[in-house]
């Protein structure tokens, strides 16, 4: 029997990971179930029944050549809502990994290409890192029940590994010291890295597989070079 | 870390947020006095730790948010919908670094309605893109004298120093 993406190829429908019910794009109703659940139906053209249809039609150029894939925020409602199981979500990421790196629209690609270069999606040097962070925990230290508090950079054999969101040390140092109040109560052994800090990994939004593996691989690899027994899952 | 180094869970434990915070209170490492915050909270669940992760990993993490909620606020109520049900903030996916603001708050609608529906006076999630889509949209619509917490930051706020 010929599918409608056999007749229609669309590198798009092939890449795209399945949800665990494994069902393909071809299953779509069309019923618009998605479309009701997606809060940005309907936004600057956006609409995940339009997008699905787009694949299945095999106008693959289109999509990656239109903002939409960018509008989207990833949430799952469509796919929550989907009475087929189609991978909408996946669909739309693997859209966003074949746009041109250099026309990812705003921060989401420099990030990542930083981030790769530097060890942080800031760009920031380690010793400007050792300032920040050194300057807010002497700043908690002042804090009655936190006398004693310093932050322990790449101890070997700690307990955890904890990493940081970079907003935290670029705008948001006042949100620095929650972790460290917790850690400092509970007598916790833990460490933050003062190289490849980055928790977070921007590889997830801009569709780039390679990227993320390399952020993943850098957790591994401080655990493996300070031999440290668990590891605390970037907030 | 599951797909591209599956050998890592032989050698190492690795945790959530959730499960730290729940172990630390439940063994009595941390101790919390819940008079501390007096507003009405309401929960915000993200996208990534709800839907997307009963997914990907066959578990939400619904109940242990919760659970230290529960711990450390003494009036706290669930947004409608919730759970797996809950509205997106609007600024997942990245949308936060992109340049597309107007669509993103846009977006927010339905969770500042949520929000308003609830009386609540303080936010309480545990995201960064959360966090910051949230304290826009609340900025955007003239209501951010409702502050915005992280759900660790309640637990630290609230934290009973020996």
């Amino acid at each position: 029997m010929t599918t409608i993406t056999d007749r229609n190829p669309s590198d798009i429908t092939q890449s795209a990971p399945l949800r665990p019910i494994g069902s393909i794009t071809d299953m779509c109703l069309a019923c618009g179930a998605c479309a009701a659940g997606c809060p940005i139906t309907g936004i600057s053209g956006f609409d995940p029944r339009k997008i699905v249809r787009m694949v299945l039609l095999g106008r693959d150029s289109e999509l990656i050549d239109s903002p939409l894939p960018w509008l989207c925020t990833m949430c799952g409602k469509c796919e929550h809502a989907c009475p087929m199981g189609i991978n909408i979500v996946n669909i739309i990421r693997t859209a966003r990994g074949m746009v041109e790196r250099e026309k990812v629209p705003g921060m989401i690609h420099k990030g990542v290409a930083l981030g790769l270069e530097t060890g942080n999606n800031l760009g920031l040097p380690e010793d400007d890192f050792r300032f920040i962070i050194e300057d807010v925990a002497e700043e908690l230290a002042g804090e009655p029940g936190y006398e004693d508090f310093s932050v322990p950079f790449d101890k070997k054999g700690a307990n955890l590994l904890h990493t940081l969101h970079n907003k935290l040390v670029n705008t948001q140092n006042e949100d620095l010291v929650h972790w460290w109040k917790i850690f400092h109560v509970a007598g916790e052994d833990w460490t933050l890295p003062s190289v490849n800090w980055e928790g977070v990994n921007w590889g997830l939004f801009s569709g780039d597989d390679a990227a993320m593996k390399v952020f993943v691989e850098r957790i591994v690899e401080h655990m493996e070079r300070l031999e440290i027994k668990n590891l605390m899952y970037p907030e | 870390m599951q797909k591209w180094f599956p050998e890592f869970f032989d050698k190492y434990g690795a945790f959530t947020v959730f499960d730290l915070l729940v172990d630390y209170l439940k063994s009595g490492r941390i101790k919390i006095d819940k008079t501390m915050i007096t507003q009405r909270a309401a929960y915000h669940d993200p996208c990534n730790y709800c839907r997307k992760s009963e997914e990907m990993f066959g578990h939400g993490y619904y109940e242990e948010p919760r659970w230290i909620l529960g711990q450390c606020v003494s009036d706290w109520v669930d947004l409608f919908p919730s759970k797996a049900n809950q509205y997106c903030c609007g600024g997942g996916g990245g949308t936060l670094l992109t340049p597309f603001k107007e669509e993103r708050i846009h977006y927010g609608r339905k969770k500042i309605e949520q929000i308003r529906r609830c009386g609540a006076e303080m936010i309480i999630l545990p995201c960064h893109s959360c966090h910051g889509q949230i304290k826009a949209l609340l900025a955007e619509n003239e209501i951010d004298h409702i502050p915005v917490k992280y759900l660790w930051e309640v637990v630290a706020d609230a934290l009973v120093i020996k």
